[in-house]
C-alpha cells in the first residue's frame, strides 16, 4: 500500500511537473503580451521597463523556473487584470461564488440522481424507468449553457419568476444551482441505476430472496449498501469537474467566480492567472482520482492496489 | 497476402449461403444481427432518421434557404420575430435567421466529422501499438492518456482557441486533440483482447510480421470499436465548438455557429426571444439525436460495450 501511494504521488508530481512545462509554453506562444494595447500604446522605454519588472524580458526556461519556484511556495504571481492584489488573493475572492453555486447543484444533484436511478432500477422497463432514463440523457448529453439558456427563457424570461442573472441575494442562485445539479443528477441517475440492476442480478440477492427475507430489507440492508461502491468512484472527480463547467454557468448567468475569472483572462492574456486556475485544477483533479482509487480499495476487498489486481 | 484478399469475399459468399439449407443453424453476416439489433432499438432508429435529415438539411443549404447566411437583406424588419417570411424571424443585423441557423448546421456538423476523423487517425494507431506491444509502449501512451485526463479539457481548449484565434482549423485540431483519447482506449481494449486469441498466435506461427498482424488482423477485427469511438466522437466535437464559439473564441462571424448565436441571443433574450431559443433548439437536437444514435449504434454493434 505505501508503496503503490509513493508511486502514485510520483506519477502526480511528473504529471505536474510536464502540465505545466506545455502550459507554460503555450502561454507565452500567445501572440500579443498583456501591454500591447492598441489605444493607448506605451512608450518603448515604459514598455521595457514594465516587462522588466514582471520579468517578461528573460529567457523563457529561467521565467519558468522562477515561476515553479513561486508556485511551490504557493506564489502564483500577481494578475494583469487586477494588480492590487495577488493571485491567490483573487481566486480567494472568486472561488466563493463558484464554491456555492457548484457545491449546491452536486449536494441537491447527487442525492436526486442517486433516487432517479434507485426507482428506475427498481421499476424496470416501465414508465419510471424511461423517464428516469430520459433526464439522464438529457442531463449527460445537453451542454450546460443549453440548459441554461433554456432555463433563462423559461424562468426568468417568459414566466418572470426568477431573476436571470447576477449574484448576491440567494434568490438569483436558483436558477445557476438547477444548471449545475443537471450533470450530478444525469450521472448518478445513471450509475446508480446500472449499479443496483448489476447487484439485483447477483446469486445473493436470490438467497436472500429464497430465504424470506422481506424485500424491504433486501433493498436496503443488500442491494443499496452493495451499489454504493461504484458510485463512490464518481463523486470526487465529477465534484472538481463543476470547475470547468462554471465557465459556462457563470458565463451564461454573469456570476463573478473561478469559470468568469478564467474566461477574461484568457481575453486579456493574464497568464498569471490562466496558469494559475488550470494548474490547480489539474491537481486537484490528480488527487481526486488517487483518493477514488485509495478510497475504493479501502471499500471493496476485491481489489489490491499496486500489485495483482483481481477483477 | 494477395491471396488471402481474393479468398475472403468468396467465404463470406459462402456463409451467407448456408441460410438456404433450412436445417442447420442460419449462419450470418455480423453485420446483419448489428443491424437487426440497431432496428430494434426505437430510440436510436428516431435519433438517426433526425440525424439523417439534420445532414441532408445542412448539404442542400442553399435550395431549402431564402437567403445565403450573411446577406443583409432584410434591415428593415430588423429584429423581426418569427413569421410565414421568416420562420425563424430575423436577426439583429437584417439577416434571415433559418438561413442562419441551417448553414450553422453545416459549421456544426462539418466540425464534428472531421474532427472525429483526425480522432481516429491519432486514436487507432496508438490505441493499436499499445494494445499490441504492451510494455514499455503501453506505459507511454498510457501516460500521455492521463494527462489528458486530468487535464480539464475545456479550460485547456479555450487557451488553445485563444492562442491560435479559432477559426474552423483550429477548432479542428482542438476537438481532435481531446477526441483521440477515447478511440485509443476503445482500440486499446478490442486489441489487447484480440492479441492472445488462437488466430492472432496462428498468424504469427506462419510467420506473420508484427506490421502483418496488426494491419491485416487487428485492426480490421477492431473496426467496431473505431465506428463507435468514432460517431462518439462527433457530438463531443460539436459541443467543444459550440462551447468555443459561445464563448468567443471559435467560430468568428458572419460564419453562423450555434454557440456564437447563442451568446448574442443572451443579449436580446427579454425582447427578441427567438434569437435565443432556435439556436438553442437547434444544437440540443443535433447533439443529442448524434449521440443517442452513436448509443445504438454502440450498443447494436458490439453489446459487450454497453455502458
Amino acid at each position: 500500500m505505501l508503496g503503490y501511494v509513493i508511486r502514485r504521488l510520483l506519477s502526480i508530481c511528473a504529471t505536474f511537473t510536464i502540465v505545466s512545462i506545455l502550459l507554460f509554453i503555450m502561454m507565452h506562444s500567445i501572440p500579443g503580451g498583456p501591454f500591447d494595447a492598441t489605444d493607448m500604446p506605451l512608450s518603448e522605454a515604459a514598455k521595457a521597463t514594465i516587462m522588466a519588472k514582471y520579468g517578461l524580458d528573460q529567457p523563457l526556461y529561467i521565467q519558468y523556473l522562477k515561476y515553479m519556484w513561486g508556485v511551490l511556495h504557493f506564489d502564483f504571481g500577481v494578475p494583469f487584470q487586477s494588480p492590487g492584489e495577488t493571485v491567490l488573493e483573487l481566486l480567494g475572492r472568486a472561488w466563493v461564488p463558484s464554491l456555492v453555486l457548484g457545491g449546491g447543484g452536486v449536494l441537491i444533484g447527487t442525492p436526486l440522481g442517486i433516487m432517479l436511478g434507485i426507482l428506475a432500477a427498481l421499476n424496470r422497463n416501465t414508465w419510471i424507468d424511461y423517464v428516469a432514463s430520459g433526464i439522464s440523457t438529457l442531463g449527460l448529453t445537453i451542454p450546460v449553457f443549453v440548459t441554461s439558456m433554456l432555463l433563462i427563457l423559461v424562468f426568468a424570461v417568459w414566466l418572470d419568476w426568477l431573476p436571470a442573472s447576477g449574484w448576491g441575494e440567494p434568490k438569483k442562485w436558483i436558477l445557476p444551482i438547477i444548471a449545475y445539479a443537471a450533470i450530478p443528477t444525469a450521472t448518478y441517475a445513471r450509475y446508480a441505476r446500472s449499479a443496483m440492476l448489476d447487484t439485483l442480478n447477483k446469486p445473493f440477492v436470490m438467497v436472500l430472496r429464497a430465504k424470506g427475507l422481506p424485500e424491504r430489507k433486501v433493498i436496503f440492508q443488500h442491494v443499496l449498501r452493495n451499489s454504493a461502491i461504484p458510485m463512490v468512484t464518481v463523486f470526487l472527480p465529477m465534484f472538481i469537474g463543476t470547475a470547468t463547467g462554471s465557465i459556462f454557468v457563470e458565463a451564461m448567468f454573469r456570476v463573478p467566480g473561478l469559470g468568469a475569472y478564467f474566461v477574461s483572462s484568457i481575453r486579456t492574456r493574464d497568464y498569471p492567472l490562466e496558469m494559475a486556475l488550470i494548474l490547480m485544477i489539474t491537481v486537484m483533479f490528480c488527487f481526486a482520482f488517487f483518493i477514488t482509487d485509495i478510497v475504493y480499495a479501502m471499500l471493496n476487498p476485491k481489489i489490491r492496489l499496486g500489485g495483482k489486481v483481481i477483477k | 497476402m494477395t491471396n488471402s484478399n481474393t479468398t475472403q469475399p468468396e467465404t463470406k459468399k459462402t456463409n451467407s449461403s448456408v441460410e438456404t439449407t433450412g436445417t442447420l443453424p442460419v449462419a450470418r453476416n455480423p453485420l446483419y444481427y448489428a443491424w437487426r439489433r440497431f432496428i430494434a432499438n426505437r430510440g436510436a432508429v428516431v435519433a438517426g432518421s433526425i440525424l439523417s435529415i439534420i445532414i441532408l438539411m445542412a448539404i442542400v443549404a442553399p435550395y431549402i434557404t431564402p437567403t445565403s447566411y450573411e446577406e443583409q437583406k432584410f434591415l428593415s424588419e430588423n429584429l423581426g420575430f418569427p413569421s410565414w417570411e421568416h420562420w425563424f424571424g430575423v436577426d439583429d443585423l437584417g439577416r434571415d435567421f433559418y438561413a442562419r441557423i441551417v448553414y450553422g448546421a453545416r459549421i456544426s456538423l462539418s466540425i464534428g466529422f472531421i474532427a472525429a476523423t483526425f480522432s481516429v487517425f491519432i486514436g487507432l494507431p496508438l490505441g493499436a501499438l499499445s494494445g499490441y506491444y504492451g510494455g514499455s509502449v503501453d506505459w507511454f501512451v498510457m501516460r500521455i492518456v492521463e494527462i489528458f485526463s486530468v487535464v480539464p479539457p475545456l479550460m485547456a481548449a479555450l487557451l488553445l482557441a485563444a492562442l491560435t484565434d479559432g477559426g474552423f482549423l483550429s477548432i479542428v485540431a482542438i476537438a481532435a486533440l481531446f477526441g483521440w483519447v477515447q478511440v485509443c482506449l476503445l482500440v486499446r481494449g478490442q486489441v489487447m483482447a484480440l492479441r492472445n486469441t488462437e488466430f492472432i498466435r496462428a498468424a504469427k506461427a506462419l510467420g506473420g510480421s508484427h506490421q502483418y498482424v496488426i494491419f491485416k488482423h487487428l485492426i480490421p477485427n477492431s473496426i467496431s470499436p473505431v465506428i463507435v469511438g468514432f460517431v462518439q466522437a462527433i457530438p463531443l466535437a460539436m459541443m467543444l465548438e459550440a462551447g468555443l464559439s459561445f464563448l468567443g473564441v471559435g467560430i468568428a462571424p458572419p460564419l453562423p455557429s450555434w454557440g456564437q448565436m447563442i451568446n448574442i441571443g443572451i443579449n436580446f433574450m427579454f425582447f427578441y426571444w427567438h434569437l435565443a431559443l432556435f439556436p438553442t433548439l437547434a444544437l440540443a437536437i443535433t447533439v443529442l439525436s448524434t449521440t443517442l444514435f452513436g448509443d445504438g449504434l454502440r450498443d447494436a454493434l458490439d453489446p459487450t460495450l454497453k455502458g
